[in-house]
Parts: structure tokens; C-alpha cells; sequence
């Protein structure tokens, strides 16, 4: 039996369903992060889980029993939001000790635990200041100890890391990850970010409009991608419409290109097939290993600092790919001839492996 | 100085000499009880008017009832305003503006009709019915104020997501409110609470129509019966209005969590 145990949720405003049959059985401890564009129903969820929306229909079960009827503040499940939500007029110690005050617990065993959490998240002296004082990754921080005090059942992220700054979110994504795995809470994060999603967590859920794509580790949501959604959401892709020559051996003609794929294939000969190829399974020049060869022109540079991307044009057909910047070789400048190199087993199958 | 410059002088100095020539001419003339000299007797015979205090110790009480009366009905109304219903916020706006534009003497009526001593609920009928009638009545007439007040307090806070991090954290709607909203809203609530003891204190058309005790009628009864006291009383109250208003500035200064605001 599932920890966290989400099974068939729907919600619907008014004529407007946002969640549609969402499952998911998530076990103890386990990180699981909600990716999608902002309108998936994500949050929704989400929000559903902490008790801020009622579901139109299904259950959230907790170590099998349903929180359905239960109301937000019976349902002991921390959140931390967007707007970090810190309580403007209590000291940082006050905010952290708010869940422990309203649960009853002792003011020595409170202050303890107060000091354990402000020890976790790195700011054990921090404790007398008021919330203003703070930056907001401090203010974060705060929030997340403030939500983990009361040592709630789950624990819920509403996109924590959205309103900071590129480098304090990388790494306060890492402290977040650390504590969780410390402390074993089961966690769900809602994110738009998939770099943040596919770097912390166990699992993926990738949602497009009220529906759960698909469910899976970060090296199966990337390199298996169920649908062309997830394929086009995740990561950067080329896509192409390959036919099936011989699904057994598995090979497929895409613009009167033969590749192998290294791999049989659940279609029927003749069949249309869609295919993609990531920025980094391609090769500017020719590199071992890589069997397909094809001359191109170099239409687009993109110095992204360890990495270059350039969009190839080979046959008609555009190509991303991503080159590691060297010193000592300058990339190519657009409208130069360039050759391209990939292997058919870099293929990657949108819908099937 | 550029003569524009010295324009905006006159100009302001005009715009000082009309708010203050009278306040000084009365304040001069509240001194003037004893023939041929400055004193303060004037104060004195106030001050020492056995019925002064009386009115004005029945009034404070009433404006405090008025404002705990208030702050009760006023604060969870704009809380669940802006939390559940923020469609209703122009007809809550309206309800809260009409004791402005109904003249308080038709409301007055008004419950006097209602709740007169052949009526269901005979509030005249006893000293504290009519008490409580008219805490109700000054209540509803410092609506438009702390209605404005307060709801000016909550738009300076995330009350949605403030709301929901306490019920994530186990708190009820007592504790929500009491311990996360009033706090932060305090100095809204207070300027609210100051504005409603400032009307309370002067307000003279309810208490003389439902024949209570009230410093307003008190103040109308003197100036038509003395001479000097009208004028020490006029600054008197004058005081306690700028007291009112210092005290609403001092508070919303002390609140520490709102120092990096200002």
C-alpha cells in the first residue's frame, strides 16, 4: 500500500475540468516532483492534497485513510509557497515555533526543536530577526523549517523556488533535497522548471492540461519520453516523422535517410513513426560510434558558455546540436558548411522505447 | 527667493492663519473668564463640573464599546471579503458608505421605531437596552471609517496565502484571525478605532435622542448656558482629537515588523 495514495482526483470550475482522473501512488519518503506549463493543473493538485480545494470527485488516502473530509488544519501536511508566506509581524523563532504553539507543545520542548530546525536550514542564529530583515532565500529557508516544525505527514512545495535569483535557487534546490532525504519526508513539488524537477527528484509526474502524461524517473521522463508533449516539454529536441522499414531489426527511413535504431520496434511495417533526436546525441564532425554522416550548414550559434548550441541544416531538415565550448576551437559562424554526426540508437522513440 | 517662491509663502502662510486664527481667538477667549486677566478658570469650572465627568466617562465607555463592537463586526467581514468573496467588495463598500448619505437623524428614527417598547425587541424599553442600542447605532456610523481603514490594513498583506500557511500549520479561523490578520492590520485597526472615538465623543443626535447621558449633548447644553467654558471645552476636545491622531502615529511607529515599510 502506497504512503500517499492519490486515485482518480478530478476538480472542475464550473464547465472547466483541470484535473482529470489524476493517480498516483507515491511511497514514504519519496521526492515526487509535479512538471507543467502553468495551467496543467498542478498546483491544483497540489492544493488539493494540503485541503485548499475540495476534489469534484476521487481520494487522497494518507497511510490509507482518506483526508478528503478533512480540513486543511486537520490534515497535519506542511507547505511552502511561492511568496515564502512568512508571518510579517513574528521574529524568525516565532514563525518556526507557529505550528508547534498550536499543536500544544511545551514551550522547552518547542524551543528545542525551534533551534534543531533554524540548525537545519543553516541559520541558527537568525532566530530573533523579523522576516523583512532576511533575503529570500533566507525567507525560504525559514518557511521550509517553519512547514517540516510541527514534523507534518507530507510535505508540499508550491514552486518555493520561483521568486529567487538563478544561483540561490540551484542551490537552496540542493539544500532542500538534502534536508528531505535527512529527515525521509514524502514530498511533492509542483515546478515549471524541468531542470529543477529532473535534478531533484525520484520521480516525475509531467501534466498537460488536467492530465497526468507521464510518471517516472528523471532518466526515463528524458530519455523515453510518452508523448510528444513530454518529448517537445522536457529537454530540447529535434523531432522528424520516420517510417517503419523493418520493426523487428528496427530500422526506419526518415527523408530518404536508412537508420538503424538498435532496437525492435512495437509498430507495424509502413507505419509512420515519431522520432527525435536530443541536442547532445549529435556531433559536429564526424566522431566513432556515430554511423550516420551528414553535410549541413551552420544557420544558427548560441553561445550558452560551457555549452554551444548550433541549429544545423542538413537535406532540408533543421538540427539542434549542443557542442562542449573548447578554447581552442572556435565554433563554426552561420552559413558555414559543417558536417553532423549521430548514431541511430540515439534515436529516441516519442510514445515507445 | 524667486517671487514664486515667495507667493507659495503667502499662500501658505494664509492657508496657517485660516485654520489657526480661530483656534487661537477661541483658545484666547477661553482664557479670558476672569475680568482683566488671563486664566485658566474656565478649565477649572469644566474640569470640576461634576457633570462633565459623568458625560464624558459614560462617552469614552461607549466609544470603546463602539470599537471592540466594531472591530468584531468590521474585521472578519473585510477578512472573509478579500479571502472568499472579493466580488462583494463594491456592494460591502456601499453598505459600509451609507450611514454617510443617510442623515442620522432618519436612522436614529429609524430604531427608535423598531425598537421601540411595543416592538418585538423593546431596546427603550430599559437604560441598558437603550445602552446597547446606541453602541449599535455609533457602531454603525463608524463603519465607513473602519470598514476603510481596516480593508486599507489587509491590502498591505497576502491574506490569501497568509491564511492558508497558518491552516497548513494547524491553526483555525480564531487563531488566523486573532494571532495572524489583527496583527498585521493593528495600526489600520487602530486609526479606524481612533476616528470612531473621535465621532463617539462629539456625536450628539443619537445620545439626545435616546435621552443617554453623552458628552455631545453635554457640550450643546453648555455653550447654550455659559460663556467661557463653551471655548475651554471646544479646546479640550480639540486636544483629545490631536492626542487621538499622535497616538495613531506613535503606534503604527513602535510596531516593529513594519519599521522596513515605512
Amino acid at each position: 500500500m502506497p504512503y500517499l495514495d492519490i486515485s482518480h482526483l478530478e476538480k472542475s470550475f464550473g464547465t472547466n475540468r483541470v484535473v482529470k482522473d489524476f493517480s498516483l501512488p507515491i511511497e514514504k519518503g519519496e521526492f515526487v516532483s509535479l512538471l507543467g506549463p502553468s495551467g496543467c493543473g498542478k498546483t491544483t493538485v497540489l492544493r488539493m492534497v494540503a485541503g485548499f480545494e475540495t476534489p469534484s470527485a476521487g481520494a487522497i488516502r494518507i497511510e490509507g485513510k482518506d483526508v478528503v473530509p478533512l480540513r486543511p488544519n486537520q490534515r497535519n501536511i506542511g507547505m511552502v509557497f511561492q511568496a515564502y508566506a512568512l508571518f510579517p509581524n513574528l521574529t524568525v523563532a516565532q514563525n518556526v515555533g507557529f505550528g508547534l504553539k498550536i499543536a500544544g507543545v511545551a514551550a522547552a520542548e518547542s524551543r528545542a526543536r525551534v533551534q534543531e530546525m533554524l540548525e537545519l536550514i543553516g541559520l541558527p542564529e537568525m532566530g530573533g530577526r523579523y522576516p523583512f530583515q532576511l533575503s529570500g532565500g533566507q525567507q525560504q529557508r525559514v518557511a521550509l523549517a517553519r512547514a517540516l516544525a510541527p514534523r507534518p505527514r507530507v510535505l508540499l512545495l508550491d514552486e518555493p523556488l520561483s521568486a529567487l535569483d538563478a544561483k540561490v535557487r540551484v542551490r537552496l534546490r540542493g539544500e532542500i533535497r538534502e534536508i528531505q532525504r535527512r529527515l525521509g519526508i514524502t514530498t511533492i513539488f509542483v515546478t515549471h522548471d524541468q531542470e529543477e524537477a529532473l535534478s531533484i527528484s525520484d520521480r516525475v509526474v509531467v501534466m498537460n492540461a488536467g492530465i497526468a502524461d507521464q510518471v517516472g524517473t528523471p532518466f526515463e521522463i528524458y530519455n523515453h519520453p510518452a508523448s510528444p508533449f513530454v518529448a517537445s516539454f522536457v529537454g530540447t529536441l529535434t523531432p522528424f516523422e520516420a517510417t517503419v522499414v523493418d520493426p523487428a531489426a528496427g530500422t526506419v527511413m526518415s527523408g530518404g535517410l536508412t537508420m538503424n535504431l538498435g532496437r525492435a520496434l512495437a509498430a507495424q511495417a509502413g507505419a509512420s513513426l515519431p522520432i527525435a533526436l536530443r541536442p547532445e546525441a549529435v556531433h559536429l564532425g564526424r566522431a566513432s560510434g556515430r554511423e550516420i554522416v551528414l553535410p549541413a550548414t551552420a544557420r544558427e550559434v548560441e553561445f550558452l558558455g560551457s555549452v554551444i548550441r548550433i541549429r544545423a541544416e542538413a537535406g532540408g531538415q533543421a538540427f539542434l546540436l549542443d557542442t562542449f565550448n573548447r578554447h581552442d576551437a572556435p565554433p563554426p559562424q552561420p552559413g558555414e558548411p559543417v558536417e553532423i554526426s549521430f548514431s541511430g540508437r540515439d534515436v529516441v522513440v516519442i510514445g515507445g522505447r | 527667493m524667486t517671487s514664486s517662491r515667495i507667493w507659495s509663502w503667502v499662500a501658505f502662510g494664509l492657508g496657517v492663519a485660516y485654520f489657526l486664527l480661530p483656534l487661537v481667538g477661541m483658545f484666547e477667549f477661553s482664557l479670558r473668564a476672569r475680568r482683566g486677566e488671563y486664566s485658566f478658570d474656565a478649565y477649572a469650572s469644566v474640569l470640576g463640573d461634576p457633570q462633565f465627568r459623568t458625560t464624558f466617562a459614560y462617552s469614552v465607555t461607549m466609544a470603546l464599546v463602539t470599537i471592540l463592537l466594531g472591530v468584531l463586526i468590521v474585521l472578519p467581514t473585510a477578512f472573509w471579503v478579500r479571502l472568499r468573496m472579493p466580488r462583494l467588495r463594491p456592494l460591502v463598500e456601499f453598505i459600509t458608505l451609507l450611514p454617510l448619505v443617510i442623515p442620522v437623524v432618519v436612522i436614529a428614527f429609524g430604531y427608535i421605531r423598531l425598537y421601540n417598547t411595543s416592538s418585538i425587541l423593546p431596546l427603550t424599553g430599559s437604560v441598558m437596552g437603550t445602552n446597547v442600542l446606541l453602541a449599535l447605532g455609533y457602531a454603525s456610523l463608524s463603519l465607513p471609517y473602519m470598514y476603510r481603514a481596516i480593508d486599507t490594513g489587509l491590502r498591505t498583506i497576502d491574506v490569501p496565502t497568509l491564511t492558508e500557511a497558518a491552516q497548513s500549520l494547524g491553526a483555525g479561523w480564531a487563531t488566523i484571525l486573532g494571532r495572524v490578520i489583527l496583527p498585521n492590520v493593528l495600526g489600520a485597526v487602530l486609526s479606524g478605532a481612533f476616528l470612531t472615538f473621535a465621532i463617539v465623543l462629539g456625536e450628539y443626535v443619537f445620545a439626545a435622542l435616546l435621552n443617554r447621558p453623552a458628552f455631545g449633548p453635554y457640550m450643546v447644553w453648555i455653550s447654550g448656558n455659559r460663556a467661557y467654558e463653551p471655548a475651554a471645552l471646544a479646546v479640550i476636545a480639540f486636544a483629545i482629537t490631536w492626542a487621538c491622531m499622535g497616538l495613531i502615529s506613535l503606534v503604527s511607529r513602535t510596531q516593529k515588523h513594519t519599521r522596513a515599510r515605512s
